[in-house]
């Protein structure tokens, strides 16, 4: 079940931003087609993350790819316990799985709610 | 995080050439920083057809050094930025291709069945057989061993003998999602690798065969991406980049040992 208060951007990263905090993580659509997922690799604490810039990586079986920030601001926790229980991705991608808290300075500029975001996966395929 | 067919990331009408690039066996360190140029800046799908002097590891971009510490001293080892596990790089044919993702069909796992397919097609016109792992114990979902060639996992190019093809892809860029999918074909077995099957347990590797086997590959790998090939050569904003992540990155022991 997914939470209606997200923002999404179109690279599938997710965003739930409460007053200054913003929690990123990927959507249930991501998870789904990268599957067998390997290894994650997040930010430290304290470093600083922007919006539309790469923030982590992860590794499904053959592919690394990216995850781009949808917010710009310094990180405050990174979930560490992600890493060894990557099936949490499948389990409970707006939940559990999320990857790292931020202290929000400014939102990425092409963020969508729920709706456009559902439209935009649908016109993917 | 970069997904294939993203509308953002569908291709010019225009884009219908297919760039080769055929180059002489380097360092380790340069080979990838070609390749992450490549994936940067080419502006056309570009196919790179290279080997390696000296012969060298590549570890996948997870992987931990520290796995590694049982390598002869003065083994060149170099960190790739696609995933997977490690490589001998000995007598191979090895290929990157570097393009949108957008002309990759469907989700990753696919993309690996068509450029394999296309592989196992190349491979029979000279005589060698192989085929794509589909089931039994060969099949399983993640990888056991450091080693790319000691554990096929699904879809990957087999023999009776082992696995014959290293795959591994890295996916970047959010506005316009490209693709690096690298190959490693093996010619000759490496040393130490007993795991590792070979074009030579079914043909004998001549230079002749070697030039037959380019041409093939090119050949089939342009059909099924729908483009044509075109002999090109890297430009020099390729070239200042590939020096640039060549020092910085590739031959920088930080990176190397960042895990």
């Amino acid at each position: 079940m997914r939470p209606d208060d997200l923002k999404f951007q179109k690279s599938h990263e997710w965003c739930k931003i409460d007053g200054d905090v913003a929690t990123i993580g990927i959507s249930d659509y991501a998870v789904s087609h990268l599957s067998d997922l390997v290894f994650l690799d997040l930010p430290a604490v304290g470093s600083t993350v922007t919006a539309g810039e790469s923030f982590g990586e992860i590794e499904s079986v053959k592919a690394v790819s990216s995850l781009y920030s949808p917010i710009t601001g310094e990180v405050l926790e990174s979930n560490e316990d992600l890493g060894d229980n990557l099936e949490w991705l499948s389990e409970e991608p707006f939940g559990k799985a999320w990857m790292i808290k931020v202290k929000l300075t400014a939102e990425g500029a092409d963020l969508m709610d729920g709706a456009a975001y559902d439209a935009h996966c649908k016109a993917e395929g | 995080m970069p997904l294939p067919d993203q509308p953002d990331g569908q291709p010019d009408v225009g884009l219908r050439g297919l760039r080769v690039l055929v180059d002489e066996p380097a360092e380790a360190a340069w080979n990838m920083a070609v390749d992450s140029a490549l994936l940067e800046l080419a502006e056309e799908p570009t196919l790179r057809i290279y080997g390696w002097q000296p012969h060298a590891v590549s570890l996948g971009y997870f992987q931990k050094i520290a796995d590694f510490a049982d390598l002869p001293d003065g083994t060149s080892i170099v960190r790739r930025t696609t995933g997977g596990g490690a490589i001998h790089h000995g007598d191979e044919l090895t290929f990157s291709l570097a393009l949108p993702a957008s002309l990759l069909p469907g989700d990753i796992a696919e993309s690996y069945v068509l450029l394999h397919d296309a592989i196992v097609r190349a491979l029979a016109t000279i005589g060698v057989t192989c085929h794509r792992a589909t089931s039994g114990k060969v099949a399983a979902a993640r990888p056991s061993s450091r080693w790319c060639f000691e554990t096929p996992v699904r879809d990957d190019l087999i023999t009776d003998t082992g696995k014959l093809l290293g795959s591994a892809q890295r996916r970047t860029n959010t506005s316009k999602p490209r693709v690096l999918h690298h190959g490693s074909l093996v010619l000759n077995r490496p040393q130490h690798t007993p795991f590792v099957a070979a074009v030579c347990d079914q043909v004998p590797i001549t230079e002749s065969l070697r030039r037959v086997l380019h041409t093939r590959l090119i050949a089939e790998l342009t059909k099924v991406l729908g483009l044509e090939a075109q002999p090109g050569e890297r430009t020099a904003a390729e070239d200042a980049m590939a020096a640039r992540l060549c020092d910085e990155q590739f031959r920088n022991p930080a990176h190397l040992h960042r895990r």
